[in-house]
Formats: structure tokens, sequence, C-alpha cells
């Protein structure tokens, strides 16, 4: 039966290009038997960052959603950019993202319709342990100007993700012009693991969030060559929210099982469960919803 | 250095214990690879018979569009397929974006130009003494294609095989119109890229050891075919 | 309807490769049940001219009459009555029995084949036992050739076109191949057109012999082509033609009617040397290089060596011992330059 489809595609190839036609269906056919066709109800999509993901909290948050809620929630983790167009060209139906400034544009812009704060927690700047460019204690400005003064390695993760956002905030705020074609700043371009590492590899210093820094240093088996060198200025303060797409732009997207979710992740249940997310003992966000 | 090594003992615990997000990954690989190899052999063999059997005005532009789509990186073919199958893109309503499916049609983008090229080659170079048999026994046109079709399958399965390690390693088509979720669309070489990412040298090796050892039983059992 | 006698009849056929003319025939039939030998120089095109009667291409210009119709490739009346043999052994990448019956199964014809290629291989001499489940890459030579044969016998066809049989296998699967040929002739009327550049046996199994020289076909021994290059002399006032023979010599020709000189064999006398003739005919000196019997009629054929080239002239019993015709002897062909042709 196969063989005589396959000998009448054949034939009809040689006579005119109509067959493409045909041989799309036949695409289309061969695609559904293959894999199940999903896009049922009850099935949310997320666009969230890496820097989420990577910590491991959705692993071991989200199962307890799709219990309480029945709704299954599968999740994309990429750059922030990304995660914003995704919401913007509705191939997703909520945003989990930690670009505050982004984020209100995002809904002045009517992409977004409701921002809820979740949690947070706080950037860092971690370096080696023997700090040679000396900025241990230092406050954010200082620290950078240091950096820069010393010419040392400062990797940054160049990616107009969440994290870059406030990295080149930082900079602004200390008054210093990005330094974009200095040998000594890095832009990897990667995700922030990735980009701690090479910074570990060169003996540099970086910023990260402070739950990204503890998953890595639960991967170095507790005793990390990189370590907290600054940290508690106001301005390090790392807010994730939860995201709906504006009905206007997107309105097949799953509004209401969008806001479900944002309900979810505000209730008491999910703040404790947040709360009680360790490694290494330590807390890696700390939930602040209203 | 010492990842490699982790990276392999990793790998043999993965395999064995049952891990289900490798095993997860692994089905998933196997699932898109499947479809597209599929789909590309059904449509390249026959444009790259056409392409190499007659002759006709556009055959030398064809083939050299053709043989440059070869090169073409397979991010740029996600980014393509991610233009179209997009909620706001033409086939927005396809639903094809974040599943196996949408992994599938692009590795067919991409393995299709390598099938119908390599075909056509092949079909070109046959001896001509093999028509002109044909011919004598008696075959009309539609045997002729058939039984130069099978008197070429080793060619054709060395055509398969390289599309099929084209397939089997792209990252570049999985990660964005796949979008790497765990337990859907998490193939065996975004989960590579993500834990490389994350610093997880070792299992990133492990998951590379595993993919090819999935490469290496399709690779068995297409021996029997290669009786020479 | 009566059956026509002619297998094949082909008009006014002229076939180009590019812009090279390679064929230029301009009637030329096969009887059916006969066996053509055809012989000539590489690249006077035998090839090319099996390739058109088996139907495998299509001549440029011109028609082809099988069995009194006229045919073209792929028709549904010429296949499997049809089958060339080329000269190495090609088979299809499968056993030999897959092979030899391949040509019955695309024709629907599936009765008995096992039974059928028994016979088929019987008649090359390969035992089926042995032989039926070997791969195609695990033959010789002349095994490979003889598998050939059988898938084409197999499937009796009308005309069996062979170009070089035997050129390129042991002298074991040369017999064995020369003998199943002729048989299927008697068995079954199958027309043989043969190409070989083995004038002996060509000579020995040939109802016709036809020679072919830069795209013509030439009756052997009936027609002695004078073969090219040729060149002009000036006299006086005029341009002649001539063949230029070593030693300052050259045979007068005709004006130039056509591509190639030819005579008729019956219009070229043979001398002795010593014998004076003052007349104004053209002489060559010529040097008696080979003798061969012609089974068939019984007479002899005497190739001579021209100087600068050769022809092959076919003599009674008697008359080469009147002249007492010997390898190496030397001799003197005259004939007048009127007699001399162009096509």
């Amino acid at each position: 039966m196969l063989i005589h489809r396959f000998i009448l595609l054949k034939e009809k190839k040689m006579k005119s290009r109509q067959c493409l036609s045909v041989l799309v269906a036949v695409l289309m056919v061969l695609f559904c038997a293959i894999t199940v066709q999903a896009g049922g109800k009850g099935e949310l999509m997320m666009a969230t960052t890496t820097s989420t993901d990577n910590t491991g909290l959705l692993d071991y948050l989200i199962p307890f959603f799709e219990q309480d809620t029945g709704i299954a929630l599968k999740w994309t983790a990429t750059g922030t950019g990304k995660a914003l167009k995704l919401g913007q060209n509705c191939d997703v139906d909520v945003l989990l993202v930690h670009a505050p400034p982004a984020e209100k544009t995002y809904i002045a812009n009517d992409f977004g319709k409701d921002r809820r704060e979740i949690m947070y927690n706080d950037f860092v700047i971690i370096g080696p342990k023997s700090d040679p460019a000396g900025i241990k204690g230092k406050d954010i400005s200082q620290a950078l100007s240091t950096i820069k003064a010393n010419k040392a390695f400062f990797m940054s993760r160049g990616d107009d993700s969440g994290t870059n956002k406030k990295e080149k905030l930082l900079w602004k705020n200390a008054g210093i012009a990005l330094p974009d074609k200095e040998g000594w700043y890095v832009q990897t371009g990667q995700g922030m693991l990735a980009t701690i590492n090479v910074t570990q590899e060169k003996n540099g210093y970086t910023m990260t969030d402070r739950g990204t820094y503890i998953k890595y240093q639960d991967q170095q088996g507790g005793d990390a060559p990189l370590t907290v060198l600054v940290e508690g200025d106001d301005i390090l303060l790392n807010q994730y929210s939860v995201l709906t797409l504006n009905p206007k732009n997107c309105p097949d997207a799953k509004y209401d099982l969008a806001l479900k979710f944002s309900d979810w992740m505000a209730s008491d249940a999910a703040q404790s469960k947040i709360a009680e997310f360790r490694l290494l003992g330590k807390k890696l966000f700390i939930p602040n919803a209203k | 250095m010492a990842f490699l090594i982790e990276g392999f003992l990793r790998a043999m615990e993965l395999l064995l214990s049952g891990d289900t997000s490798t095993w997860s990954a692994v089905s998933a690989t196997v699932k898109a690879s499947t479809g597209s190899m599929l789909v590309s052999l059904l449509t390249g063999l026959p444009c790259g018979f056409i392409l190499g059997y007659f002759d006709f005005r556009f055959k030398r532009p064809i083939r050299t569009l053709l043989d440059t789509l070869l090169a073409l990186p397979t991010v740029c073919v996600g980014l393509i397929v991610y233009a179209f199958i997009s909620s706001k893109g033409p086939l927005g309503d396809m639903n094809l974006l974040f599943t196996l499916t949408g992994i599938a049609v692009g590795q067919t983008i991409l393995a299709f130009p390598v099938v119908t090229a390599i075909t056509a080659s092949i079909i070109e170079n046959i001896d001509p003494a093999l028509k002109l048999t044909l011919v004598s026994l008696g075959a009309g046109k539609k045997n002729i294609i058939l039984t130069c079709l099978w008197e070429v399958r080793f060619g054709i399965l060395a055509a398969a095989v390289t599309a099929y390690g084209r397939i089997l390693t792209e990252v570049g088509i999985s990660m964005i119109v796949g979008g790497n979720i765990k337990y859907h669309t998490r193939t065996m070489t975004t989960a590579i890229a993500l834990e490389t990412n994350k610093g997880m040298f070792a299992d990133g090796i492990a998951l590379g050891i595993v993919l090819m050892a999935i490469a290496f039983a399709v690779n068995l059992s297409l021996s029997f075919l290669r009786k020479r | 309807m009566t059956q026509p006698t002619h297998l094949y009849t082909l008009c006014r056929i002229s076939h180009y490769y590019g812009s090279k003319k390679v064929l230029d025939i301009d009637e030329f039939s096969i009887p059916a049940g006969t066996i053509l030998g055809l012989s000539g120089p590489n690249g006077s095109g035998k090839t090319t001219l099996l390739k058109l009667l088996a139907f495998a291409i299509a001549p440029s210009h011109g028609e082809i009459r099988f069995n009194g119709r006229r045919e073209y490739p792929m028709s549904a009346r010429v296949r499997s009555k049809v089958t060339l043999m080329t000269q190495t052994p090609y088979l299809l990448k499968r056993s030999v029995l897959d092979n030899v019956v391949y040509g019955l199964k695309i024709r629907k014809d599936t009765k008995k084949l096992k039974q059928r290629a028994g016979r088929a291989l019987a008649a090359v001499g390969l035992d089926f036992d042995t032989f039926h489940n070997r791969a195609w890459h695990q033959l010789s030579g002349g095994e490979a050739q003889r598998v050939a044969l059988a898938a084409r016998l197999i499937l009796e066809p009308r005309a069996l076109l062979l170009d070089e049989p035997v050129a390129s296998v042991d002298a074991e699967s040369a017999l064995l191949i020369r003998q199943a040929s002729l048989a299927a002739r008697d068995k079954w009327g199958c027309t043989l057109i043969i190409v070989s550049h083995d004038l002996a046996w060509l000579n020995a199994v040939s109802d016709t012999r036809v020679s072919m020289e830069k795209g013509r076909i030439f009756s052997t021994h009936k027609e002695i082509v004078l073969p090219p290059p040729y060149q002009t002399i000036q006299t006086d006032s005029t341009a002649n033609w001539v063949l230029p023979i070593s030693s300052g010599r050259h045979i007068s020709l005709p004006d130039k009617t056509g591509e190639t000189a030819l005579i008729s064999a019956d219009k070229i006398k043979i001398i002795q040397t010593s014998e004076n003739q003052s007349d104004e005919r053209n002489r060559i000196p010529v040097l008696v290089t080979s003798m061969a019997l012609e089974p068939k009629t019984g007479d002899i054929e005497v190739d001579f060596d021209a100087d600068t080239f050769r022809l092959t002239l076919l003599l009674s019993k008697e008359q080469a011992g009147a002249l007492n015709m010997q390898p190496g002897k030397k001799s003197t062909l005259v004939f007048r330059t009127q007699d001399i042709f162009w096509r």
C-alpha cells in the first residue's frame, strides 16, 4: 500500500508541479501520525529566562501548580529579550521574567496586561577569593570603578537578558560608559552559569543573581573558587514577576489560565514553597507577592 | 580533562538507571529524527532522481542552489521555520511551534537538499550500460526508474546516512522551534547544549555518548543493506 | 496480412552526436532469420548502429522500420523483442537467477521461472544449482557474459544484437556464447546482428557481411573502400583528386561527388608484377599479408597491404592458385579511374 503510494507519487512528480500540494498533504499526514497533536485545553505555555530555569526552581515548583489546578504548564527558557519577543508574537501564553523596566514598557506598549511581583533575590558581584582588584566590601559603583581602573577581567552576559540589562544599568549608575570595546570586558553572549564558568576560567569578576550563584556553588560541591565580594546595595535588587499577555494583542493566548497561574504563584501555598526551595541549605528566592 | 572520563561513567549511569529525563530526550530525538528522515527520503529521492536523470533548462542553476543549501546553518533554518509557524506567522494556526512535529519539519528542510543533491549525483553517474541493459530486457519507463533506483541502493543508503547525521546532530532547529521544553521537546542535542551551558560538562559528554549510541544502533541495523 | 521478410528496414538515417555526424545510411534492410556480420574500425559507428537497432536511442533523422512498421524507442511492440548485449558484461546487482528472470518478470511472464532459467543457463553452459544463487560480483568475466546472454535468450527475442560478444571473455565462454547464439537462430528463427573484430569467425557464421567506415555501410568483399585522406593536384588549369600511395605514386580519382571513394571488387584486376602494361589505368603495388579460408563458400580471403591502406579481396580457389598467391608475395592491382565512384 505504501509502495503503491510511493510509485504514484513519483509518476505525478514527473508530470507537473501540482504534486507539490500532494506532497505537503502527505507531509502533514505523516507528521500527524508520528507525533500527537498538542495544544489541548488546560495547557499553558510559558516563556521564562535561563536564570530562573537553571536554578531548578521551576522543576521543583510547577508540579505543585499542576496538582493544585489541573493545568499542565510547559515552559521554554531563553534570554529575557527572546521571552518578551515570544510574548509579543503570541507564541506563549504567559511570561515569568525579571526585568522590571522592560516589563513596564511592555505593558505600556499593550503587549502585556497584568504584572505581578512574585519573588526576588539580589544580584551580587563575584570574583576570585584572592580579589586581585581589591573590590571587596565596596559599594557597587565604587567596585565597578575599581575594576575599570585595574582593567580586571569582567565577564558580561552581553545578551540583553534581564541580568544583562541590570548590569548595564549599574555601569550607567556608576557614571561609567559601557566598556563595550575594552579588552578586559568580556561579553560571553551566553547564560548565567556559562558566564560564571568563563569567569572562573579567567579568574575574573562578574555580576550574577544570587540564586544562580548558589546553584553554581552547589555544582562545585560547595567549595567554589569564586566568592561573593559585593552585595547589599538597593539597586542590586532582582525582582521576578509574572506577566500576562494583553488579549488585544494576543486574542488566542489563554488569558484566563495565565491569570490562574499568576494567582497561584502569589498564593500562600506557592509562596511558602518558593521559600522552602534551597540549595546547600541556602534560600535562592525570597517570596514577595502582595 | 577529568570531565571526559566522568562523562563516560555518567553515560552508563544515565542509561542503566533509566533516568526519565534522559530517556525522554532519547525518545524525543528518535521520534523527530525518524519522522524527518522518512519525509526527506520520500521527497528527496524522487526529486534527486528527476534532477539527475532528465535534462531541462534550469538544471544547472537548480543544482547549484541545492548544493549551496547543503551549507545552511541549522540556526538559520530554525529561524526561518519559526518565522512561518510562529503564532503571528502564515502557518501559525498549525500549532507547530514548541512541538516535535515542528522540529521534524525544520529537520526535513535541513535534510532534503542532502538527499536530493547526493541522489542526483548518484543518478548522473549511473553506468550508461545499465539503462541499455534494462531497455534490452524490455523495461518500460516505470521499471527503468524503479530498477535504476534499486541498483544504486548503496549510494542512496550513503545519502540517507549522511542526511541522518545532519539531522541527529543539529541543535539550532530543535532549540528555536522546539523550545527545549523538558519531557516534551527536549532532544538529546538541546539537552547537551543546556547541560554544557550550565557548566555540567560531564553530563554534556554523557548525553553525547548516548547520542552516539543511538547513531551506532541505527547504522548497525542498516549494515545488512551494505552487502557490497 | 503477409509477414514482411525484412525484419529491419532503415531509411535515410543520419545520426549526430552534437554536430558530428556518426551515421549516414541511405537504405539498408536486414531479412528476418538471417545472421548479419558487421565489422569495421573503432569509431565507425557500429555500436551506435546497434543502439538504434535495439531502439535504445532514436536516430537524429530518418526512420527505422521493424516488421514493416516504423518504431520508436520505448515502443511496446518492440520491447523484449529486440535485445542487445554489450561488449563488457553488465549484470544487475542481484543474484544470477534474478538477473536471468528479470526480463520475464517485467513482462509478467512468471510461470515456471526456475525451470526456464535452468534451461537458459544450460544453453550457455552454466549449471543451475551451482550458479543460480551466486551474486553478480562472484562471477568471472566469461561467466557474467554468459549469464547476460542467458537473460536475453530466455526472452526468445526476434532479434539478438551482439556487440563484440566474445571480446572480453575466456575461450571456453567464447565457444559457449557462440553456440548459444547460433542455436537461437535455429530454434526460433532469431535474427542475429553481430559486431566482431574476429573476422574469421564473422565470415564463417554470417549470411551477410557488411563493413562500416565513418558511419557508412559497405558490402564487404563486394565494395572496396579507397580510404581518405584525398588530395588535389594541379595540372594545367584543372584540379584533380588523387589518393596518394607511397613512392610518389597516386591513384587518380574521378571528380569528388561524395565522402568516400569506392570501387566494386570485380573491377579490380590482379596481375603479376612482372607484367608490363602501358595503358592509363591505375596500378598499385601491393604485398600479400595473409590469406584465410572463407568456410561458407570455400573462397580465399586475401589481405593486401598497399602501403598507405589495406584492402581485402575474395578470390576463388582457382584464381588464387593461378596467380600463385601466397603471403609475402608482391603483386599489382590494376583498375580504371572511371570504375571508381564516390559515396
